[in-house]
């Protein structure tokens, strides 16, 4: 049979392929990402050379839904945007309504926050040293740390009513108050959880584990500085900032001696291990701090909700808080109607991310997945799409459906 | 019983312990790890689930390789494990069968990786490069370990021997010579490289490679390369009980156990051992990279083995 | 140098009771609920002035009004914030602690 021929005789030319190297697809699905997200590594035996990040596959279009939504269903909308980090998403938006309607929360309401932010804050990091062991290669130890999470669940719920998606802010306060007897229960924790963090810090110190975690993606200072990366991620290369010294925030302001950063100059995986371990120590003074700090006073304002969103002008404003993994921005803009112009999330996995390259370049294969993990990625926080149009030279955000009916042929 | 006799029902024998060693150590990791755990003979629902799924062979795949190897892997280790289980009944050897068995179990691991490349998969293709490393990293001191019985005191390379000279010397080697204790020392460091557990399961690790070279087989395919890894990590857990730790030969002479007696201490002892080589490594440790599980291999099990070659020759 | 440092807690939990709990595969286990769950919710008609003040604040479209000037409630949609419950000013709609909805009928899911 004639085989078909493409192109005139002359015009056929010799490529040169490289056949060392081969090109991997560390996909949206695979068992080392907890979340979706698709870096193509090219590779020549085992030694990566290049890598390719794409993101996008969890985009839901929630700054889209929230332009059609009134301020308090925002809230809710926006809360749901990560489950790990969802008091910090809406504490920085609360912040955003309470500055442009000047509603000033009561003390024990701004304490009360923070209580919750710290509590937030050490689940996030026993999920992330949990995730970091399995990884590499560790069941044990990921059952331990997520035994010990366990404890802090048990708080949540007894607190809040939920393990996680609290709730617990409303505008201009808290919507639920803490007893005597839920104190006690916490200082009682906190004393547990203790000792099993100073547990896990030995563990993590063991030779295996320092063989995987010790000397790989390494991340210098001054590329950290570059990329503008935030949160433990930079904080493990040297870069010493926190929004909670440097712009303080909630209760923050009054507990100003008592947060301390903890910096360290390696820049590889380890360090920023190493970070999250001190903060969880670091968590439990500053609970501790607050829960003797507490002052007494209403959670709440007055009026009801209704009435102070009426309230709330036509104005915007940009509001700071530190998540776990970092420093998450908020832009607000109010349109004196009860809803919004435009809500615009910033959160710190998206630099973070882009981290990853100069991480990953030089490394080995299995190294990967202890890398990604450690840069910490929410990458349900992280998928925002702005579609820019270079002709009309317009931005505009949207929706998930409307890219849907886009892919299927239909409108612009 | 005649040698054939036994030979043969060897094999469903060598099927059902090797699944409930299974059974046992996922059930022992489990409880270290404060769960329950799946019950002990899960193995063989999982074996018999597994023939009930569809037989998918990928496209690019070099399909009777693809489909003929996880069936000589699990052909070979059962015959090897079934040698020294039937050797230990009968009380007769095949010469040089210690040969066999080692090539056997050989051939098994060698099967695994070539159907893992053969998959066109690049995730399997970095598996079998992984195993090739791997494979050259314990074969050896496990093979100079096995040199050292050559010598002083067993003189041969048959294993009904070598458990001959332990039942005459009334204790197991590992005991009596100090070149038996070396060789038995490096012999276990190699086992759970053979076995593939944690910290040296790298050509199939799951949270890197997605499996490695176990990433495109599924249903009766599957089902027999689990049946392969239990027999192989069985055959080697009772290749060391006979040849260094033979303990049976410590009743030797005080009372009589019989052939059953003899047999069941055998599995009680190699059921020890694998709980120790096996299951508190894959709990305690973390997973190493290929460089280091290569360099760690090459430096001490192999100047272990050595050394007892060298006490072996001088007679200690 | 450390090496098997986990070792000694692994032995223990060996030998002591596994901290499953058996919910639904043996019968009676069950983790209490605490007080301030948010679960199921629980409409009480005749303290309800009809006002639709609930509507407004409702993130998700869980409800709508009725003929009779009443509420009714698809809990299908319902992301059990709680927000309801705290603007009704007759304090007709209560978050009770039932959480097992799961059901074939899409009708047991309208409460009205």
């Amino acid at each position: 049979m004639k085989k078909p021929m493409i192109g005139k005789p002359d015009d056929v030319k010799e490529i040169q392929v490289d056949y060392t190297r081969l090109r991997i697809p560390f996909g949206p699905v695979h068992p080392a990402l907890k979340e979706p997200v698709s870096l193509r590594v090219t590779v020549r035996k085992e030694e990566i050379l290049d890598v390719d990040i794409v993101l996008g596959h969890v985009h839901r279009g929630i700054e889209a839904l929230a332009e059609n939504r009134n301020l308090v269903q925002t809230l809710y909308l926006v809360e749901r945007i990560c489950g790990i980090c969802s008091h910090s998403h809406t504490t920085c938006y609360v912040q955003a309504l309470e500055e442009i309607g000047g509603i000033q929360p009561s003390e024990r309401a701004l304490y009360l926050r923070t209580l919750i932010f710290e509590l937030e804050r050490m689940h996030s990091h026993l999920f992330l040293l949990g995730i970091m062991a399995y990884e590499a290669g560790f069941d044990t130890l990921f059952m331990f740390t997520w035994h010990v999470r366990e404890n802090i669940l048990d708080l949540f719920e007894t607190i809040t009513g939920n393990r996680v998606h609290h709730s617990m802010n409303t505008v201009g306060g808290v919507r639920w108050n803490v007893t005597p007897q839920m104190i006690e229960k916490t200082s009682a924790t906190m004393k547990n959880v203790e000792k099993s963090f100073k547990y896990i810090y030995d563990v993590f110190q063991d030779k295996t584990v320092e063989k995987r975690l010790c000397e790989v993606g390494v991340l210098s200072g001054d590329e950290a500085r570059e990329l503008c990366v935030v949160g433990p991620t930079a904080r493990g290369s040297g870069v010493d900032m926190d929004v909670r010294r440097d712009y303080p925030y909630a209760a923050y302001n009054e507990l100003e001696g008592d947060v301390s950063v903890v910096v360290r100059k390696d820049g590889d995986v380890f360090a920023r291990t190493e970070v999250r371990i001190l903060e969880l120590l670091e968590s439990i003074n500053l609970i501790r701090k607050i829960l003797e700090k507490l002052p007494g006073g209403p959670i709440s304002q007055e009026e009801s909700l209704l009435k102070l969103m009426r309230k709330i002008p036509e104005d915007e404003t940009v509001s700071m808080v530190e998540a776990p993994r970092g420093e998450l921005l908020y832009f607000v803009k109010t349109n004196g109607r009860e809803g919004l112009w435009r809500l615009k999330v910033r959160t710190p996995t998206i630099p973070n991310v882009l981290g990853l390259k100069p991480m990953l370049i030089g490394c080995e294969i299995a190294d990967i997945p202890v890398t990604v993990a450690s840069i910490d990625p929410c990458m349900a926080c992280a998928n925002r799409i702005t579609i820019v149009d270079s002709a009309n030279e317009e931005a505009k955000i949207v929706g998930l459906d409307a890219l849907w009916r886009k892919r299927r042929g239909g409108e612009k | 019983m005649n040698t054939a006799a036994t030979l043969f029902l060897a094999f469903p024998a060598v099927f059902i312990i090797s699944l409930l060693f299974e059974g046992v150590d996922r059930k022992v990791h489990a409880r270290m790890q404060k769960r329950i755990g799946p019950p002990i003979i899960q193995p063989f629902y999982d074996f018999i689930k597994l023939f009930n799924k569809e037989r998918i062979v990928p496209v690019t795949a070099s399909s009777r390789i693809f489909t003929a190897m996880p069936l000589v892997a699990a052909a070979a280790s059962i015959l090897g494990a079934a040698i020294p289980l039937s050797n230990i009944i009968t009380e007769t050897s095949i010469v040089g069968d210690l040969i066999l068995v080692l090539y056997l179990l050989a051939m098994s691991s060698i099967a695994l990786m070539v159907g893992g490349s053969s998959s066109g998969n690049p995730y399997g293709a970095i598996g079998f490069s992984r195993k090739m490393s791997m494979v050259i990293a314990y074969e050896v001191p496990m093979l100079i370990a096995i040199v050292s019985l050559a010598f002083n005191p067993c003189h041969s390379l048959t294993i009904y021997d070598v458990v001959w000279t332990q039942i005459k010397m009334r204790s197991p080697l590992a005991f009596s010579y100090l070149s038996g204790a070396v060789a038995a020392t490096a012999f276990l460091l190699c086992i759970p490289a053979a076995a593939m557990a944690v910290p040296f399961d790298i050509p199939e690790a799951k949270t890197e490679v997605v499996h490695g070279i176990l990433v495109e087989y599924g249903g009766p395919y599957l089902a027999l390369i689990k049946l392969a890894k239990a027999t192989s990590s069985f055959a080697l857990t009772f290749l060391v009980v006979t040849l260094f730790f033979y303990t049976p030969a410590l009743f030797e002479g005080y009372v009589s156990l019989g052939h059953g007696g003899n047999l069941l201490l055998c599995l009680a002892t190699a059921l020890a051992f694998m709980l120790l080589t096996i299951t508190v490594p894959r709990t305690v440790f973390a997973r190493l990279k290929i460089g280091q599980a290569f360099k760690f291999y090459w430096i001490i099990p192999l100047m272990l083995s050595v050394a007892s070659v060298v006490l072996s020759v001088l007679g200690l | 140098m450390k090496l098997g440092v986990i070792l000694r807690d692994a032995l223990r939990s060996l030998f002591r009771k596994p901290v499953t709990v058996q919910y639904l595969t043996k019968a009676g286990e069950m983790v209490p609920v605490p007080e301030r769950y948010r679960g199921k919710i629980i409409y009480d008609k005749e303290a309800c002035i009809g006002c639709l003040l609930c509507i407004r604040t409702c993130p998700s479209g869980v409800i709508t009004a009725t003929e009779e000037k009443k509420v009714k409630f698809n809990i299908a949609r319902c992301i059990f914030c709680g927000q309801c419950a705290e603007t009704c000013p007759k304090d007709a709609i209560k978050l009770g602690s039932d959480f097992e909805m799961a059901t074939h009928e899409k009708d047991e899911l309208i409460i009205q």
